[in-house]
């Protein structure tokens, strides 16, 4: 194929900035005084340090796993900053008091945090390293009963409701990187949406990885009580580093009767450069509980950056009739790796889950899709349908399904479909028959492979993911 | 290609296995034979004992517990005198080009070599043909699992047919592996190599069976009319270029046995190799399926056909290893699953890099008949060549209301319209079975165990 395409895929990284920030920064390494200095820096409640070192000792037990279709240098756990926040007056209790250089990053992020310029309907709680800086709209949304802040407000404000939730989804010693998230987070934030209400707006939460040798370790749990509804969001992006940094969140979401939680991901952490140095690795665990009966769990992720991504958001679905979705795109360039997908566990009568995957792959890139649809033996006429479609652009990329399968109730139903396929070059001379630039023609295709995705996302989102993916591939075919 | 990854565990089961392996006679087979099995034993038994038997935590066994194997402890089987009656398992299209093995030992009495032309060699390793059978004999490429590499340290004998180049064979052979189950659970390792030089063409019966024991027991054991016993089985097929094989793997085992089976294909250039593997009987059962392209233009066709009920449990594993360019591969595989059967597949095509405008396409259909049948499947792909063309499908079940239904508002009753759905299931798999009097048999088979 042409240069064109070439140029397309390698679009510079456009967030790679450093902001220049006076920083609290702990040593590095990790021991059991790092999380009592975590924890008390963050002056948390007794039951939260008993958490943290209740998964630390957990986790000194677990071994890293082997299983993802990635390869990485063994990481050095000792060699990581654990918490590392900008330095601050006390607390910020209007957004005049945010540090400007701050607010100036979000601003650059595209993120305003300010008044006047921020999206009149999406909430944001905007993540620097290891703290939340701001939330917005928590005014408007007090007033329907929504809880929307960071998590170590939460601990302070409503320790019942996050001692009760926190770990039910995904247990502290669930995996390795999740036993670590569970010892060393730093913050995340905390959604509850009370009985009956309709979430008035977009929540989303922007991460911003700022420091060189930070990991970040955010914790996001969101509360659906019955008949409500939300829709979420979240960013990512990093500088530039040729060093690797870790990424391990956990996310869990928790649905009660008849809730509704929409999740989305737009995920553009540093990628490394072409040769595959430096970059985010991502290792996070998501997981939804739809527990009530009717819930309804939907991921829908954009996966573009980071240098290797493992990452499942799964939905366990305990609750009768509740529904798990996910839909997902994830685009690999140069060196980056992938071993993502999802997980659906059918626990409840007439569950019914959707999957549908899209990967492309470019340069050397590995890009995995990994999947679990279990139908557990009480799961009366469960229902899945997955599909997974993988788009290679170039010859040196690689592009793996591994769908595993396991049904023990005869009464469910289950379909798995997936293909691989490149763009085809006939497709190409018919658009440029037509005058449209192979360029065009290429982001055309591409985004027509993903619509089933970008459909799923806010609206808002779903122009900037397009854009973003047509950026990303920018010079990759050709 | 099966990598491992379990510690060494069960050391003294499989060097008691090891032990069991009969010993080679000087004076049937010569010095000669003797020295180059020997060599070949001695390559793979120490890899046997760098491995273990695997567990349930080693990614390719995740869904088959192998636990009730070890239970046992089983004995070399020995020759059998009086030899069984075999007559229901002959087949008429290849009454005279048939080999049969009792318990892993060559029975020239029951075989019948009769039809086989000349140039064309169907038999048990012999003497003066060994020269020509070294470059194949446990020469295919992928690394050995633990029961392979068993099968191979106790190497004794094989079942052998070679093809001359530019032959075609009409008469099928039909490869009889018969166990003879005894009062004690017994061990047999039977091999085969099919060599199909180039631009030959040939169809190959490989079957496994279970006859009654010749001689009464002399005592029944708490309901259970025989022993455990354990086959463990290897087949090389090589296909030469332009070379055609259609191969029909039965796997009919008894209700207590053990059955290990691995099947590697070398695919040279415009080879065609078409395999139709069913599986009915044994406890616990696997078959790994390994197909390697040694040129470019191959053709592989896999079907296969599980029916289980009762406590069975069938694993197929298969992998068909791409490297060269315009491939094409087609692979259905079909599982029907009753009672607390349990069924697992795992099906990877590898498409690496050189392996361009490969064509691939494969299919993992289950029906789960009963609210304790389970199934674990995962098709898999692994692809690194851009311009291919790749799909894979995978379907779980059960039978269609709306089907039934229709079929009783003809006039069926519900039991009659359930067994012709199933057999309807079937029938796409057992239509392929290149053997009209096997295809009669396997077809009566599944339609006779109506499983409710």
């Amino acid at each position: 194929m042409s240069a064109a395409v070439k140029t397309l895929v390698n679009q510079p990284y456009k967030y790679g900035f450093v902001t220049t920030i006076e920083t609290d920064t702990i040593p590095r390494g990790l021991n059991e005084d790092v999380i009592r200095l975590i924890s008390s820096k963050k002056n948390e409640p007794e039951f939260m340090l008993e958490f943290r070192l209740r998964a630390y000792r957990h986790w000194l037990k677990m071994t890293e796993p082997t299983w993802p279709h990635v390869t990485y240098p063994a990481i050095d756990y000792q060699d990581i900053i654990y918490y590392s926040a900008p330095k601050q007056k006390a607390k910020k209790n209007s957004l005049d008091e945010v540090d400007p250089a701050l607010l100036e990053t979000f601003e650059k992020l595209g993120i305003p945090l300010s008044e006047q310029k921020r999206l009149t309907n999406v909430a944001v709680d905007a993540i620097f390293d290891s703290v939340s800086i701001a939330t917005t709209f928590r005014e408007k949304l007090a007033k329907e009963g929504v809880i929307f802040c960071s998590i170590s407000e939460a601990l302070h404000e409503y320790p019942e409701l996050v001692q009760k939730y926190l770990g039910s989804v995904v247990p502290i010693a669930d995996n390795y990187f999740a036993a670590l998230n569970s010892a060393v987070f730093s913050d995340g934030s905390f959604v509850y949406i009370p009985k009956g209400v309709k979430c008035p707006m977009e929540l989303s939460t922007y991460f911003r990885i700022n420091s060189g040798d930070t990991g970040q370790f955010e914790r996001t749990l969101i509360v659906a009580e019955e008949g409500s509804h939300v829709s979420y969001l979240e960013g990512c992006t990093a500088p530039m580093y040729d060093s690797n940094q870790l990424h391990a969140a956990v996310v869990e979401l928790v649905a009660l009767d008849n809730a509704e939680i929409k999740y989305s991901t737009v995920q553009n952490w540093y990628a490394g450069d072409e040769n595959g140095k430096g970059g985010i690795y991502n290792f996070v665990t998501k997981r939804g509980l739809c527990q009530g009966v009717n819930s309804k769990i939907s991921w829908t992720q954009v996966e573009t950056g980071s240098a290797i991504t493992w990452k499942y958001p799964s939905c366990v679905l305990v609750g009768d009739n509740s529904v798990g979705e996910f839909y997902s795109v994830a685009l690999t360039n140069n060196y980056q790796q992938a071993d993502t997908g999802t997980k659906m566990v059918h626990i409840g009568k007439n569950t019914r889950s959707t999957i549908i995957s899209k990967g492309i792959s470019a340069g050397h890139s590995k890009n995995s899709y990994r999947g679990l649809v279990k139908m557990s033996p009480k799961a009366e006429g469960a229902r899945n349908y997955s599909q997974c479609d993988s788009m290679l652009i170039g010859d040196n990329a690689q592009a793996n399904t591994f769908p595993y399968i396991q049904v023990q109730n005869h009464t469910a139903k289950l379909e798995h479909e997936a293909s691989t396929s490149k763009i085809g070059e006939d497709q190409l001379f018919y658009f440029t028959q037509r005058g449209i630039s192979q360029e065009d023609a290429v982001s055309m295709m591409i985004s027509g492979f993903c619509k089933d995705v970008f459909n799923q996302l806010p609206m808002e989102f779903a122009v900037e993911a397009d854009r973003l993916l047509s950026l990303k591939l920018e010079g990759s075919v050709g | 290609m099966t990598t491992q990854v379990s510690p060494k565990r069960e050391v003294g089961y499989l060097s008691e296995l090891l032990q069991q392996r009969p010993s080679l006679d000087v004076q049937a087979i010569g010095a000669e034979t003797v020295a180059w099995l020997q060599e070949i034993r001695d390559r793979s038994t120490p890899i046997v004992r760098e491995l273990a038997i695997p567990t349930t935590r080693d990614e390719e066994w995740r869904f088959t517990d192998l636990s009730s194997l070890l239970k046992v402890n089983f004995a070399a089987a020995k020759p059998t005198s009086p030899l069984p009656d075999i007559s229901s398992l002959v087949l008429p299209e290849a009454a005279a080009s048939r080999l049969v093995f009792v318990n892993g030992f060559y029975a020239p009495e029951l075989s019948s070599v009769a039809g086989i032309p000349e140039g064309v060699f169907a038999g048990n390793l012999w003497a003066n043909e060994i020269p020509r059978w070294r470059d194949y004999l446990a020469k295919l490429p992928g690394g050995q699992e633990v029961f392979s590499a068993l099968n191979t340290a106790s190497l004794t004998d094989a079942a052998v047919v070679w093809i001359p180049k530019n032959r075609s064979l009409e008469v099928p052979i039909h490869l009889l592996f018969v166990s003879t189950a005894g009062e004690l659970p017994t061990v047999s390792q039977p091999r085969c190599l099919v060599v199909a030089e180039s631009g030959s063409a040939v169809t190959v019966i490989e079957e496994y069976a279970v006859c009654p024991h010749p001689q009464p027991l002399s005592h029944r054991r708490g309901g259970q009319e025989y022993a455990a016993y354990l086959t463990n089985a290897v087949t090389e097929i090589w296909v030469g270029e332009n070379a055609q094989v259609t191969h029909a793997r039965m796997q009919r085992e008894g209700e207590e046995a053990f059955h290990v089976g691995k099947t590697a294909i070398a695919q040279a250039r415009h080879s065609r190799y078409t395999c139709c593997a069913v599986s009915l009987g044994a406890k616990v059962s696997r078959h790994n399926l390994e197909i390697f392209q040694t040129g470019e233009g191959t053709e592989t066709i896999l079907n296969a056909l599980t029916k289980i009920a009762g406590e069975q449990l069938a694993d197929t594993h298969s992998t068909i290893a791409l490297n060269h360019p315009y491939g094409t591969a087609r692979q259905v595989h079909k599982c029907i699953v009753g009672d607390r059967a349990h069924a697992v597949f795992n099906g990877k095509i590898l498409v690496p890099k050189p392996a361009q405008l490969t064509d691939a396409g494969q299919l993992s259909r289950t029906l789960l008949l009963s609210p304790k049948a389970r199934v674990d499947t995962k098709p898999q792909l692994e692809i690194t060549a851009d311009n291919v063309k790749c799909a894979h499908g995978a379907t779980v079940s059960q039978l269609e209301t709306d089907e039934i239904f229709y079929l009783q508002s003809r006039g069926l009753d519900a039991d009659s319209a359930r067994n012709l759905l199933i057999n309807a299931f079937a029938t796409e798999i057992v239509d392929r079975i290149p053997i009209a009097s096997l295809r009669q048999t396997i077809s009566q088979i599944v339609r006779s165990n109506p499983i409710s």
